[in-house]
């Protein structure tokens, strides 16, 4: 494609085939990842249960780390499924109606062990009779997921992870407020926009001590914005973050 | 003593089939495997399974194609439940609707996976 000469709208429609194209090649790929992931975990597993005969403790160990490595891995690859597939438009919703303090719940539930392993205490504020949410509950999760996840990673031993919900504005505006906040090291005001855009880690270099697919904050973006809610940060270098995110209370039908 | 249930796994990686083949097999049950849709209906007109696990993308076609074909056969297992690569609220509507019993999102973690097939075999048939 030659774009000095080329007609500037057929460039702009080439340009956005060829990104649709590398979508749903990541979609494809990501899925296709899963099926010998899926045997290298099923077959861990049936060792791990002494279905082929008791293991020694070391080997319990090994058969363990393989497990827990090949569940790490399948987690990302699905990081990058739902990224692609988000990007294609073909995340469908599944509304159900809960509470957003059962989610929240549940949510750190998952995070208890690694919050009691790094010292960090965990406060939850859920205000009272808070309306029912009618949302895909369980990509609700995955936004609370990832940006509890955030906080764990990024919060040094000892410090305050929290989740709050509250109730703003009135009426058919009315929205749930979450936010979910760290006393860790902080985001600069210059990077809070990078943080949302896919594959963006502040520090990118090879040493950087914080690792994952970088899709975390564009997923939580895109499955916000799906609600029609929005999703912030607010933060300064050394002074802890807060995430905020919306979502309308929609009617259930 | 009583011929232990017949569990059907209808999967087509090999390396993912064979996994689910020992796990079933080592926990009791007796397996058949199939790797297509055709495959999966040879099974079934020579044995009814008690349960069929099913994949639903098949070199030879949607797995729910399988189970449209074996309801015309009268040679339905009483159970099927189907196995996918990912949660999708799209895909969990059209194999309920086709008459799964359940969607499971792969891996399934192996105990998981043996409690619920001993409970979907030891349900009454019909």
């Amino acid at each position: 494609m030659d774009a000095s000469h080329a007609d500037p709208s057929r460039v702009i429609s080439e340009l956005q085939a060829r990104d649709a194209l590398k979508t749903q090649f990541l979609a494809n790929i990501s899925h296709d990842l899963r099926t010998p992931l899926t045997a290298i975990i099923t077959h861990a597993e049936i060792m791990r249960d002494g279905i082929l005969g008791d293991l020694s403790p070391r080997q319990q160990d090994s058969v363990a780390s393989i497990i827990a490595g090949g569940r790490q891995l399948l987690q990302m690859v699905g990081e990058i499924l739902t990224y692609a597939r988000g990007a294609a438009d073909q995340l469908p919703l599944a509304r159900s109606t809960f509470a957003i303090g059962d989610v929240i719940a549940s949510v750190l539930t998952m995070s208890e062990s690694l919050c009691t392993r790094k010292t960090l205490s965990v406060d939850v504020r859920v205000e009272d009779d808070l309306p029912l949410l009618h949302a895909d509950r369980d990509k609700i999760a995955h936004v609370l997921g990832n940006l509890l996840g955030n906080a764990v990673d990024f919060t040094t031993p000892g410090g305050r992870v929290w989740v709050a919900a509250t109730l703003v504005d009135a009426g058919p505006s009315a929205k749930c407020l979450v936010e979910v906040g760290d006393t860790g090291i902080g985001i600069a005001p210059e990077h809070h926009e990078l943080v949302f855009r896919e594959f963006a880690q502040v520090d990118a270099s090879s040493s950087r001590p914080h690792h994952g697919t970088g899709l975390g904050l564009t997923i939580a973006r895109k499955l916000v914005e799906l609600h029609g809610g929005e999703i912030w940060v607010d933060s300064q270098l050394g002074q802890g973050t807060r995430f905020y995110f919306t979502l309308p209370f929609v009617r259930a039908y | 003593m009583t011929v232990p249930p017949l569990v059907l796994v209808v999967e087509d990686n090999a390396l993912v089939r064979g996994a689910l083949h020992l796990l079933l097999s080592e926990s009791g049950f007796r397996v058949s495997l199939a790797g297509t849709v055709a495959e999966a209906l040879d099974v079934c007109s020579r044995e009814v399974p008690r349960l069929m696990l099913l994949d639903l993308t098949l070199p030879d076609g949607d797995g729910l194609g399988a189970v449209a074909a074996l309801r015309e056969r009268g040679a339905m297992p009483p159970v099927t439940v189907a196995l996918t690569g990912h949660d999708d609220p799209d895909v969990t509507a059209r194999c309920t609707s086709a008459g799964c019993v359940a969607v499971l999102v792969k891996p399934v973690p192996a105990r998981e996976l043996v409690r619920r097939v001993r409970e979907w075999v030891a349900e009454p048939a019909g």
